[in-house]
């Protein structure tokens, strides 16, 4: 449920989305709107968290850029299969043209999302790969490189650690393919130099605050040296870093994926830690856009994007400041994702903050 | 005959004599833990020094509190599926409430503290009073307190307030609070059940509600309070959360409910009801508490933890069981003419 929490995502698609949005009117018709009209459903397989909540919201907002979408329908499957699936089946029973789909449930909404596709509902699926075959039954999947997170943090780490060093990487749930993939990434990069020292292939957190606390801790307690430490949930660590000061050490450097909360307790806290370096990736809410252009270019004849594998752009490092530094805001709540292209403000009014 | 006497009077101190001899739930799990002490100060010292206990004890406070309140309702031969909603919503409206500000704090503390009572006499109601079966009327109000959770988070995290995290993740003189809040509500439940009227008669009723009803003890309120006092353990495990964890999910109450239930159970108290052991339960706490970081400590893979943590449960109650057998060969006629008197 909390994989969507983690990062993942991000476009390559961002300069183009960035450019989209950024540099053109809203007023003005995206390329990937058509002229022919049609209706839009969001189906969300878990949709209690703030990720989710910005991520929909995102997802409402990029829709409401093309006129063609008459109606747009949201449906959330609470993190149960059988609600997944039957939001799947009565929202093509009810006639909707398009659907995007967070297929949580992975594999098991395939039958579902098949028979839409078979009763000529364009369907994409994204972000959580839910097998099957382009064109056999879904129109098209938007998936997210989780690979290139890997080569991104493997890039940073050599760069703040040239001589090699202790790598900690902390990921969800145990097997998820998500952690896998970034570490194939890492390694791609990396080499001998650079031990990991957590069990193989991640040290399981669940994506859980409390549960990454005692890792984390039990992790400090037994290596005396770690001089990175990876996570793809950011957030998820600043209830666990304090943990440092317990051992009179400093917090090390960081690779992982952005959330304000994080942000702002670098900004807190990295003068009293000298070695407390931040480097984060973007953590992906407009992987959902990419997939609403497929959709409604799908649906009403427009052209679709260059883009169909999303991949989240660099965002923060504390140490060149470039594509941003550390940016904190207090004055938003620590649950928002400054990365994500929806205005601030607006997500503090996605997650009722 | 004479002590036989006292234990019929309801202030029990014939009973409490009896307490003095060292349970056999209490011999089990004090050995236990200084086996896996030994066993970590050889294998995985990490998770035994300052700092690594520094990290852990906390935790081992949370599932502490939550097993001092599912052993209440054990006592009286129920079960509590309520906590993780008790918890979750005890943590929500901590962070919520508060909106990050230290001057609303203990008016949300207050009102977690109301609907924690709230839920518990509708528990205590539904399983005392009318009779309904204790897993399933406590299943329907963790769904109930979930939906409240949803109503006040939208599922949402947020970072508690910092006096919050002053007052669960602070120390005093290198104690973390935390502990201090176990050993306060520890003290106070041991002195109630074994020392006050009222405990010795919670007591009496949970090891045999027919021969209290009979003695003219009020069973059903008994039992029904059992539920409102767990209840407040749960939110103040939950309260505690809100400041250990400084971005606590909204679900924070879902994997305490199993090591409740194992703390107790490995502390010695019958599933059936009866006596409670709370001393015991703390420390089995820190039992369970510490075989995970143990497991985390000496790194092998997350299958092998979980396989290491379920084989020291099985272990646990494995020793009561076979107890149990030979104890039952050895008195099963004395206990076939005790049922008739019972009777």
């Amino acid at each position: 449920m909390f994989k969507s929490k983690t990062m993942t995502a991000a476009f390559a698609a961002a300069t183009l989305t960035m450019a989209l949005a950024g540099t053109t009117a809203l007023a003005e018709t995206p390329s990937w709107c058509g002229p022919k009209q049609a209706s839009l459903a969001l189906l969300d397989g878990f949709g209690g968290n703030s990720w989710r909540l910005v991520t929909t919201a995102s997802g409402a907002e990029e829709a409401a850029k093309c006129p063609s979408i008459t109606q747009y329908e949201y449906a959330d499957g609470q993190g149960d299969t059988q609600k997944a699936i039957s939001d799947i089946n009565s929202m093509a029973a009810r006639g909707i043209n398009a659907m995007v789909v967070f297929g949580d449930a992975g594999p098991a909404v395939l039958p579902a999302l098949t028979n839409a596709h078979r009763a000529g509902t364009i369907v994409v699926p994204y972000r959580v790969n839910v097998g099957g075959v382009e064109g056999e039954n879904y129109a098209k999947f938007i998936g997210s490189s989780f690979v290139e997170d890997g080569v991104s943090w493997g890039n940073w780490i050599k760069e703040v650690l040239p001589e090699g060093g202790n790598v900690l990487f902390l990921s969800g749930p145990a097997g998820n393919s998500q952690g896998t993939d970034e570490l194939a990434g890492m390694k791609q990069v990396l080499d001998d130099k650079y031990v990991f020292i957590n069990p193989e292939p991640f040290a399981v957190t669940n994506w859980d605050p409390s549960l990454t606390q005692q890792v984390l801790s039990a992790e400090i307690a037994k290596n005396d040296k770690i001089d990175v430490i990876v996570s793809d949930f950011g957030p998820s660590l600043v209830g666990a870093l304090p943990v440092f000061a317990e051992f009179k050490r400093s917090i090390p450097a960081l690779a992982t994926s952005d959330g304000n909360s994080l942000s702002c307790f670098w900004a807190q806290n990295h003068a009293a830690n000298p070695d407390f370096k931040l480097f984060t990736v973007a953590t992906g809410n407009d992987n959902v856009r990419l997939a609403v252009q497929w959709a409604v270019a799908l649906a009403t004849d427009g052209t679709p994007p260059a883009d169909n594998i999303f991949k989240a752009p660099v965002y923060e490092d504390s140490v060149s400041g470039t594509p941003n530094p550390v940016t904190c805001r207090e004055d938003l709540p620590g649950s928002i994702y400054l990365s994500a292209e929806m205005a601030d403000d607006a997500q503090a009014k996605a997650v009722g903050q | 005959m004479a002590q036989y006497d006292q234990s019929a009077d309801p202030t029990g101190f014939a009973l409490n004599l009896v307490s003095l001899k060292p349970a056999r739930g209490f011999v089990t799990v004090v050995v236990s833990t200084i086996a896996l002490i030994v066993v970590c100060a050889f294998f995985a010292p990490s998770a035994i020094s300052a700092g690594g206990l520094a990290g852990s004890l906390p935790f081992a406070a949370i599932i502490a509190i939550v097993g001092l309140g599912q052993m209440l309702v054990v006592q009286q031969g129920g079960f509590d599926l309520s906590l993780a909603g008790g918890v979750s919503l005890a943590v929500v409206i901590t962070t919520h409430m508060s909106g990050g500000s230290d001057a609303h704090l203990l008016g949300a503390i207050a009102l977690a503290f109301a609907c924690a009572i709230l839920a518990g006499v509708a528990n205590g109601i539904l399983v005392g009073v009318l009779r309904l079966n204790a897993i399933v009327a406590t299943i329907g109000m963790n769904a109930l307190m979930y939906g409240a959770v949803f109503a006040v988070s939208g599922g949402v995290p947020r970072i508690t307030t910092p006096m919050m995290a002053q007052i669960a993740g602070g120390k005093i003189m290198g104690i973390p609070n935390s502990i201090l809040f176990v050993i306060a509500i520890l003290v106070l439940v041991s002195f109630v059940l074994k020392k006050t009227v009222v405990g010795r008669r919670f007591e009496a009723i949970g090891a045999n509600p027919a021969a209290a009803h009979a003695a003219g003890l009020r069973v059903r309120l008994y039992q029904a309070m059992a539920y409102v006092f767990a209840q407040l353990h749960y939110c103040m495990a939950g309260i505690l959360i809100s400041g250990i964890t400084r971005e606590p999910t909204a679900f924070q109450g879902d994997s305490l409910l199993l090591p409740s239930v194992a703390v107790v159970v490995l502390a010695g108290t019958s599933l059936l009801g009866g006596r409670g052991f709370p001393v015991s339960t703390v420390i089995a706490a820190f039992f369970l508490n510490q075989l995970s970081q143990f497991a985390l400590a000496v790194g092998v893979p997350f299958s092998a933890q979980t396989i290491i943590q379920a084989l020291a449960l099985v272990f646990g109650i494995g020793v009561y069981s076979l107890r149990w057998k030979q104890a039952a060969t050895k008195t099963a006629q004395k206990s076939k003419t005790e049922e008739t008197d019972n009777v």
